[in-house]
């Protein structure tokens, strides 16, 4: 338990649960027969399918191609036969999707890029590459990558963040893979450098609870005086883009603003390593690391996964279920998102399967505020969630406004924290929904 | 793939967060009253075995009252937040042994029907109903209250004792005006432990009190600069008013009530500030309002008035210092108006 005197702390405590599996090495997922890739597992717009019902299709190869500038590619990672495009459930929803029957044979197409000559590639052609990959922010924000890396005209980066807080409690996946490829981490970075002139410092955000992590990259990172790691606190939602900006970097983004505004970039440590990958061997994002854990799952796993497996595969790798579930996420406990069918597939930005028992799920009755104000105190950009909440339950949405409910980040540090277990962040999102619905009038 | 297990359409799903803090609303009122154990304790060590029988006294009062007013306007019985136990249990302590029966059921009734549920229940209560309650009792029953009477053993006096010994309060001599301690004020040691000294059966061990302050904080059920900036700023005051007379500071914050208000009364959360620089204000001003009171009256009270004056100041306070967002210039200017009804 940590203990802050003054009581603001901008971050809460949640029961970390990452001690069963974060010692284990990442092992192979197996891969099952049915296979399924969502058009849409970025933010912005969905791909396009460019294959038929009955293509045979390759490891690597495009399914469907980017449907805008803010978007990115889908990619084949088992090769097989086509066998369906329709709308199926995926984690938070429903989406078009490509299905596709393993064959088995891992037919490789060709790599995106020649191989071996990432530290020659111009800034455009990183760039391109990354693009081409398909990648987009692994960490769960799944916004294309290639934009992220291409400031607005006049915006200069001098500042790159690697976050691999990993926050969330139960998941570590990042974790995993900063401790077993610290240096793919690094190679990422040194790529950054050819994209960004003015880079200075780069800082590796990683909470304290992980020195293997930090001790990993310390050693990878020996010979480069530009590359910083530094231990953050272990404290929810240390993550949080915004925040790593201002703990490592000293600057606050404007409301709505972008991180390049004040000459930062913020990338998650699985996805500089996928942009590593694709320069160098030419491999777009088709596999990620993925843990699986909770009470319920009888042996938790770290797993190296192709996009487009269903949940329920993984979870038979990992021996099944000890007892009912009470909840399946998509994600952790915190942001993750609730499942009702384990048929859906792990996407780019899946980082953990994370599955509570009934108890834990269990999110208790509301009763009426006792004003003990410590969603002030947690919240990490440091709104006053009760008052909002209560503003957009009397209907006053100009007062939520002026509250600044759009300034939150919706990491639940509210509702988790609240002793009367007021559904906080549902207002807040109601709120904000609202307001947006007021100005588009 | 068989699964052991089915799990069709067993799956919970609703928006994030997926876990809750297992801290309950009830919980923290449990930790008060478990920090008002410490006192009780003392008290009883002290005064006698009737301490307990006006603690029980209160508490029944208390929720009994909140019991029937809820039951009576039709609306949903709470007293299961333990809240209203809380405020029995400080009512009882903040009297004297001799305070009749019938004062501590006013007092309760009074704190939990008036101060309470009039200005719409828990966590809407712009002023604290134990303090309320006992400037109350001071204002309109001073003549039953005035006879402080000294410890009498656990097993001597209490409010059947005939032979209770009137005494003064230290206050009355360190009090109106003073600047330094006169002699018949028992000593610094006996003033932290509570021997030899008359009082509201709750306050006159500051050692007890000490106990349960350092319990809330290490529960993080309190916020500690509370009490420690409220008896820190009535100690500074104190200091230049005595121009730097050790012994005479000393007594002033272990006297009276300061450290039961500070611990107990002037942390409640309906009450008190809301935002973090809020709560700093507060506290200061709290520990001012004490000063300047114990300087200029002539009876004791100071805490209670200054904890009142603070809780009417307080929504202005917090309206003043919302904390920045995360990058904006300044802070939210809006009014800080909390609903005034639960719903």
């Amino acid at each position: 338990m940590s203990f802050s005197f003054m009581g603001k702390h901008n971050g809460s405590h949640p029961e970390e649960n990452k001690s069963r599996t974060s010692k284990l090495p990442i092992v192979d997922a197996s891969v099952p027969k049915i296979m399924i890739f969502p058009v849409s597992m970025h933010i912005g717009a969905p791909a396009k399918p460019i294959v038929e019902v009955g293509d045979q299709v390759k490891v690597g190869q495009i399914l469907a191609e980017e449907g805008g500038f803010v978007s990115a590619h889908v990619y084949s990672s088992v090769s097989g036969e086509v066998i369906a495009i329709e709308k199926r459930g995926v984690i938070g929803g429903e989406a078009d999707s490509i299905i596709v029957k393993n064959d088995y044979k891992y037919l490789k197409a060709d790599p995106i890029v020649e191989p071996g000559r990432s530290q020659d590639m111009s800034k455009d052609e990183i760039i391109s590459t990354v693009r081409k990959a398909g990648i987009v922010g692994m960490g769960g924000a799944t916004f294309p990558t290639a934009v992220k890396l291409s400031p607005p005209p006049g915006m200069t980066i001098d500042t790159l963040i690697i976050n691999g807080a990993e926050c969330e409690p139960y998941s570590t996946s990042d974790h995993r893979v900063m401790v077993e490829h610290a240096d793919e981490i690094i190679s990422g970075i040194n790529l950054s450098r050819t994209l960004f002139p003015m880079l200075r410092r780069i800082y590796i955000g990683i909470e304290d609870n992980k020195p293997d992590a930090i001790k990993a990259l310390e050693d990878a990172s020996a010979d480069f005086d530009d590359i910083f790691v530094r231990p953050l606190k272990t404290m929810y939602p240390q993550g949080s883009e915004k925040n790593l900006i201002k703990n490592l970097a000293g600057r606050e983004v404007s409301p709505g603003g972008l991180p390049a505004e004040v000459r930062c970039v913020v990338a998650n440590t699985s996805t500089i390593r996928s942009c590593y990958r694709a320069c160098e061997f030419g491999e777009p994002l088709i596999e990620r690391i993925v843990s699986v854990s909770g009470t319920p799952i009888k042996e938790p796993k770290n797993l190296r996964v192709k996009i487009g497996t269903p949940m329920d595969s993984l979870i038979e790798d990992c021996g099944g279920f000890a007892e009912v579930p009470g909840k399946v996420l998509g994600g952790g406990p915190m942001m993750g998102k609730p499942v009702s069918d384990l048929g859906v597939p792990i996407i780019k930005g899946t980082t953990a399967i994370t599955v509570l028992n009934p108890e834990e799920a269990e999110i208790g009755d509301e009763q009426d505020c006792i004003m003990c104000s410590e969603c002030i105190n947690v919240c990490p950009v440091s709104l006053q969630p009760i008052l909002i909440s209560e503003a957009f339950e009397r209907g006053n949405i100009d007062k939520a406004k002026e509250l600044g409910a759009m300034d939150c980040i919706e990491c639940g540090n509210c509702s988790f924290i609240c002793p009367s277990k007021i559904p906080l962040l549902d207002n807040i999102r109601s709120a904000k929904a609202a307001i947006k619905q007021k100005e588009e009038k | 793939m068989a699964q052991a297990i089915d799990v069709k359409g067993k799956l919970r799903v609703g928006p994030s967060p997926h876990v809750r803090s297992k801290r309950t609303s009830a919980w923290v009122m449990d930790q008060v009253m478990i920090a008002l154990v410490p006192p009780t304790i003392a008290a009883t060590f002290f005064f006698g075995w009737w301490v307990l029988v006006m603690v029980a006294i209160g508490i029944t009062t208390a929720v009994a009252s909140e019991y029937l007013y809820q039951k009576l306007t039709y609306k949903p019985i709470k007293i299961h937040d333990h809240s209203a136990a809380v405020t029995g249990m400080l009512i009882a302590l903040s009297l004297p042994v001799t305070a009749p029966i019938w004062m501590i059921v006013f007092g309760a009734v009074f704190a939990i029907v008036i101060v309470k549920q009039f200005n719409g229940g828990i966590g809407r209560n712009y002023f604290n109903p134990a303090v309320a309650a006992r400037v109350v009792i001071k204002v309109l029953f001073t003549p039953w209250l005035a006879n402080w009477v000294l410890p009498g053993g656990l097993f001597g006096s209490g409010y059947r004792g005939v032979e209770a010994i009137a005494s003064a309060t230290p206050l009355e001599f360190i009090g109106n005006g003073a600047q330094v301690v006169p002699e018949q004020v028992p000593g610094i040691f006996d003033l932290f432990m509570g021997f030899n000294i008359g009082g509201n059966i709750g306050e006159t061990s500051k050692f007890a009190i000490l106990i349960g302050m350092l319990y809330l904080i290490f529960r993080r059920v309190i916020n500690p600069k509370i009490p420690i900036l409220y008896i820190f700023t009535t100690f500074l005051v104190m200091t230049l008013w005595s121009s730097f007379d050790f012994n005479f500071e000393l007594t002033h914050i272990l006297t009276g009530t300061l450290f039961f208000g500070a611990t107990y009364m002037a942390t409640d959360y309906s009450s008190g500030a809301l935002t973090p620089e809020g709560k700093t204000v507060f506290a200061i001003g709290c520990g001012l309002l004490t000063a300047f009171f114990r300087i200029t009256l002539d009876h004791p009270g100071g805490v209670g008035y200054s904890i009142l004056i603070m809780n009417a100041l307080a929504p202005y306070i917090d309206s003043k210092l919302m904390p920045r967002i995360y990058g904006h210039k300044a802070r939210p200017q809006t009014k800080f108006d909390r609903q005034s009804e639960n719903v």
